[in-house]
Parts: structure tokens; C-alpha cells; sequence
């Protein structure tokens, strides 16, 4: 059985707000025969290259300041140096004519500062949705606004409207009900629609189908983060933002006959919207509907096919991401994997396709989420590759209490993830990159 | 966008046993806001099958109804559009334009909607239009005979009403429309 790596066994791992059993040291606990190493490397870290890391010094480093946005608790704002540094080196890249998008990606991968307004810019960045060149912003995003506007106006249009259109092709009888008295004309159908249709091609057919895919993402949206003056509640805000929500689901799921809608997407339309709404420039801010349409098309783009019910059992569907996620967990540790699977029967089914199909926005509070999805999106190989590594890393942060569980309290303690230390995570899922 | 549906003298079961199935394959639940029954359904199996389609419905009295507690007319609002319903066995002659027009300003309605003479028709006056549907079934009236199966499917949308017709004519299915626009003063009367 392959020995659980040294420095997984320091005491570095204990979170901030976990319960004692985890801060305890591993050491005397160690079932390895290997002396303790506190704070030192392992063998081969693979960093991004020229990255000055510091070591991640007490066991309880201060985050980055919280978001002043909703709920959740009121954290103190402490930023570190590392934080004023990354917010200043990300300031520089950002006011480039030509932003070098890889090495924003670097500096992204450790994380954004909140409440500085750069998460939006950077975000609309990573997913190509700005142009690295900064003169191009303007036109770019005028088209791409543009477009967005004429889809609303093209698919939106009741079936009422849309054959008033194509009668306007033709000339239409349209009496006055004040003209003169007499029988009313019969006029054929423009293009054979009417209501009752059933054919395939009908827009009163489609209409009708297309509602309850509607009224779907019209009952997820009402749900989508309760807790969230943001997104819920009586206020106008709450109630533009919905609208914003549903309008954007709907649009997309018109333009994709093949996927249409699935629960879910609201989830991760989500954070993209609350973002660039929260822009600090007011013009960009106005447009976040538009914007977080296309970045929510680009981000689905790496991972639809989890969402497509017929690719389940595929090579690409969910099924077999889970199990990449199983196979990553043996090689890393693999007395772990053997006894949430093997000894106590924990189907990574149970826990990790809520965690991979919604990269994770169901498991942390909102804040955190967003700095995770600073890593996801950041980082080279995608957001459904990293997005493994860091469920990899949630597994083995709470080892102790996995192996200690049965499958009940195993499971219970997955499906409500502990609130963890992200720095700490991403860091542990930054090492367990596939090593030659 | 609002879909009303209009019909009538189904006389089932005592001219016809049932809708015809190509208008029954038609008329599903969840696509109409609205059911304007003239009467003579006869029996309450028929308003229990209409109620299926659409919780919102409105009956009058037709002369053969068994249930006999419908009214002798009815109006409501949809949209900008008032609508008034009657069987019209009460209004002689039957059928006749300008007497169903003395109905019509009495029920202050736009939109007249009856039956009785089993055939479809839409008409046009200076205090609005009146439209009768048919029968649903084809069934015969004293009236007329050789009934084409009929109903009519209006979709009201601010101030213009298109009235679908659908017939069935010679086992099919035919349909064509009506277009009217509401003029946003009020009609003299």
C-alpha cells in the first residue's frame, strides 16, 4: 500500500474552523515510520515556473478581506502583504496595452482580491471574452452587447408576434371594427400556423414546448442562492438580477436545441452574474447580463456533456469524470481511497457530482466559491480538469475523519463540506498535479 | 397573448357521441387561457372534458343543457376585449344579424359570441362582432343541415383578436383566420 506522502502528514493541514481532531498533530498519530517534517517542501513541487512562493506560514493565516457584499459572517479585513503585492502586480498587468493573459493566469491562480473591482476584468479575461489587447475592449464589447440585444429581441417574441411579422410580408386584411358592417373575411394562415398546430417546425408548437423548459428555469432561479439579498427577496434589485438570470437561461437554452436546459446551469451562471454585476465601473456593470451570457456559453463550453443525461455512461459524461476523480484519489492516497470506497462503500457518486457539475459553488459559502473559481478559471488546464484536483484535495484535508467514519457519517460529512481554509486547499490541490 | 377558446352545441350524447378525434387530438391542456361554451354540451360529462383543457370556463344556458343552472348570458373582460356569451335559441330570428346586434349593445361587449343555428359565422357591426362558432360535433340542428364540425380559437393580444376557424371538412381539418383590430376609442353606440 502506497505510503500517505510526508507532507500530508504535517500539522499545516489544520484548517481554521475545523474541530480539534484535525488540529492535533499527525505526527505522534503518524502511522508512517518516517520522522515528522514540519514545513518543508516535498520532493518535486510543480509550481507554475519563476512563482516566489512563500511558505504558507502559521497554521491560521489570515484571508484575504471578505467581500463586503451579502451575508455570511463579518470578517475582519486583514490583508496580508502577499495580498497588497498580488493586487498591485495584477494593477500593472491590467493597465498593460497588451495583457499578457498567461501571466495573469499566474497571478490569478493564487487568488483575487476582493473588493477591489479586478475580479471582473480578470474573469472576462480568462474566459476570452475580452480581447488581451486593450484598445480592441471597447469595439468588442459593443459588438458582442449588440448581438446579445438582438437575440433577446428575435427570440423572445411571443408567437402572436411572430406571425404578425410575417404578415406584414403579406397584405393583411386587417378590418377596422368601426368600418362598415358585414361578414367578416376569411383569410388563409400565414405559413399554416396557428395555435393548435402540432407540426414540428410550428412557432406555436415550439412555443408551447419551450414553456416548460421556462417555467423550469423560472423555479430554479427563485431558488438560486436563497440567502442572498443579491439574488433573493422582494427587493427591485433581487428581482432585476432574477430576470437577468432567467432571460440569460433562456436565451441560451433557445440558441441549444441539443442541451437546452438543465438544473444547475443556474448555479453556475450564478457567480459569473454577481460579479459582473458588482462591477465598480458603471457602464460595465449595466451590461452584465449581456456579459455573463457569453462567458457563461464559454464556461459550460469545457463541460457540457455533463449536463447531457445521453453521454452519462460515456467516456466523456459525468460517470467517467467521477471515476478520474476515484482513480486521482488512489494514487494519492491511497489508503484513503480504500476506505472510503472499498471498506466503508462511499460511491464518489453520492458527493462528487454535485461537487463536479457545479464546480463546487453548492459546497462553500459564496465568498469562498469565488476564490476558488479565481483558481478554476485561472489555471491552464481548465476548469474541469482543476476542478478534480481540488476535490481530490477536499478529500484528503478531512482524511481523519474519513477514516475514522463509517458511511454514514462519511457521507454526511461530504455532502456538507466543512468550511475550510481556501488558501490551504488550493494549495494542496496545486500540488497534487500529475508529476512525471 | 391570450388564447381563447369558442364553442358549442356539442348536443353530445343526444346528436353526437363525442368531439371528433382530430379536433380531440388538437385541444390539449396548458396551451388555452380561456373556454367560451355557447351551451347545449348537453350533459356534465362534457363540461368535466372542458375543464381538463382549461380550469377557466364559461357556460350558458343552452335549451337541451340538463344542467339547468347556467346563465342565460354571460360577460367578461380578457385583455382589452369585453366578451359576451349566449346560446341565441332566446333571440329571434335566429341567426339575425340585427337582433343579435340589439343583444350585443344591450351586454355592451365587444365581442358577441352564440350559437344555436349550428353554423359557423362572423359578422361585423357598428357596435361590434358577433361570432358563432358551430357545433364542435357536427350535430344537426333544426336550422341547418349538412353541419361541418366547427370551433373557433381566438388569440387576443392588446387590441387586435385573431379568429382562428377551425372546420372539419370532409375528415379533414381546415383552418383559416380572421383578423380584427380594436380602435382604442370606445364604440357609439
Amino acid at each position: 500500500m502506497k505510503k500517505v506522502p510526508d507532507w500530508l502528514n504535517s500539522s499545516l493541514w489544520s484548517s481554521v474552523a475545523s474541530p480539534s481532531d484535525r488540529i492535533s498533530p499527525y505526527d505522534s498519530k503518524s502511522t508512517t515510520a518516517a520522522a515528522p517534517h514540519p514545513a518543508t517542501e516535498p520532493p518535486a513541487p510543480v509550481l507554475p515556473p519563476s512563482v516566489v512562493r512563500e511558505e504558507p506560514p502559521e497554521p491560521e493565516p489570515v484571508s484575504p478581506s471578505n467581500d463586503r457584499g451579502d451575508d455570511e459572517k463579518v470578517r475582519p479585513e486583514r490583508p496580508s502583504a502577499e495580498d497588497i503585492s498580488r493586487q498591485s502586480l495584477l494593477l500593472a498587468e491590467l493597465s498593460k496595452k497588451v495583457i499578457n493573459i498567461g501571466e495573469l493566469r499566474r497571478i490569478t491562480s493564487q487568488g483575487l482580491p476582493d473588493g477591489s473591482g479586478i475580479r471582473s476584468a480578470v474573469w472576462k479575461l480568462l474566459l476570452g471574452y475580452l480581447p488581451p489587447d486593450r484598445g480592441l475592449w471597447l469595439s468588442e464589447l459593443a459588438k458582442k452587447r449588440l448581438q446579445y440585444q438582438n437575440f433577446k429581441t428575435e427570440l423572445l417574441m411571443n408567437p402572436s408576434e411572430i406571425t404578425r411579422k410575417m404578415d406584414k410580408s403579406t397584405v393583411s386584411g386587417n378590418d377596422e371594427m368601426k368600418s362598415t358592417s358585414g361578414e367578416l373575411s376569411r383569410s388563409d394562415l400565414t405559413g399554416g400556423e396557428h395555435p393548435l398546430s402540432l407540426g414540428e417546425t410550428s412557432v406555436w408548437n415550439k412555443f408551447f414546448q419551450e414553456t416548460e423548459i421556462i417555467e423550469q428555469i423560472d423555479r430554479d432561479v427563485k431558488r438560486t442562492h436563497p440567502d442572498m439579498h443579491f439574488f433573493s427577496g422582494d427587493s427591485l434589485d433581487a428581482k432585476a438580477n432574477q430576470e437577468a438570470l432567467k432571460t440569460v437561461l433562456t436565451i441560451f437554452a433557445k440558441l441549444n436545441p441539443g442541451i437546452r436546459y438543465v438544473q444547475g446551469m443556474n448555479e453556475i451562471l450564478a457567480p459569473l452574474y454577481y460579479v459582473f454585476r458588482n462591477d465598480p465601473n458603471e457602464g460595465y456593470a449595466a451590461s452584465a447580463e449581456a456579459d455573463s451570457f457569453f462567458c457563461f456559453v464559454e464556461l459550460l463550453s469545457g463541460f457540457r456533456d455533463n449536463f447531457c443525461k445521453q453521454l452519462d455512461n460515456s467516456v466523456v459524461g459525468i460517470r467517467s469524470t467521477i471515476t478520474r476523480l476515484s482513480e486521482m484519489l488512489k494514487q494519492h492516497d491511497e489508503e484513503l481511497w480504500r476506505h472510503l470506497e472499498i471498506t466503508t462503500k462511499v460511491n464518489p457518486q453520492f458527493y462528487a457530482f454535485r461537487w463536479i457539475t457545479l464546480l463546487l459553488t453548492q459546497e462553500f459559502n459564496f465568498a469562498d466559491s469565488l476564490h476558488i473559481w479565481d483558481a478554476l478559471l485561472s489555471d491552464p488546464e481548465g476548469p474541469q480538469e482543476t476542478v478534480l484536483r481540488v476535490c481530490c484535495a477536499m478529500l484528503i484535508l478531512v482524511r481523519r475523519r474519513l477514516l475514522a467514519g463509517d458511511f454514514t457519517s462519511n457521507l454526511r460529512l461530504l455532502q456538507n463540506y466543512p468550511s475550510t481554509n481556501i488558501a490551504h486547499l488550493l494549495y494542496v490541490a496545486n500540488k497534487l498535479r500529475s508529476t512525471p | 397573448m391570450v388564447l381563447v377558446l369558442a364553442l358549442g352545441d356539442l348536443h353530445i350524447p343526444h346528436r353526437a357521441a363525442d368531439l371528433p378525434a382530430k379536433f380531440k387530438s388538437m385541444l390539449v391542456p396548458g396551451k388555452i387561457q380561456h373556454i367560451i361554451c355557447t351551451g347545449n354540451l348537453c350533459i356534465k360529462e362534457v363540461r368535466d372534458y372542458l375543464r381538463t383543457l382549461c380550469p377557466d370556463l364559461h357556460v350558458t344556458q343552452g335549451e337541451y343543457d340538463e344542467d339547468t343552472r347556467y346563465p342565460e348570458t354571460k360577460t367578461l373582460t380578457i385583455g382589452q376585449f369585453k366578451l359576451g356569451i349566449c346560446h341565441g335559441h332566446q333571440v329571434m330570428p335566429w341567426g339575425d344579424l340585427d337582433s343579435l346586434a340589439m343583444l350585443q349593445r344591450q351586454l355592451d361587449v365587444d365581442i358577441l359570441v352564440t350559437g344555436h343555428t349550428h353554423q359557423f359565422t362572423a359578422y361585423k357591426h357598428e357596435g361590434g362582432v358577433v361570432i358563432n362558432p358551430g357545433s364542435a360535433t357536427g350535430a344537426h340542428s333544426s336550422v341547418t343541415y349538412d353541419v361541418n364540425p366547427s370551433f373557433v380559437l381566438m388569440d387576443i393580444d392588446g387590441l387586435r383578436v385573431v379568429v382562428y376557424v377551425y372546420e372539419l371538412i370532409d375528415g379533414e381539418v381546415k383552418v383559416d383566420k380572421i383578423d380584427f383590430k380594436k380602435s382604442t376609442a370606445p364604440p357609439s353606440h
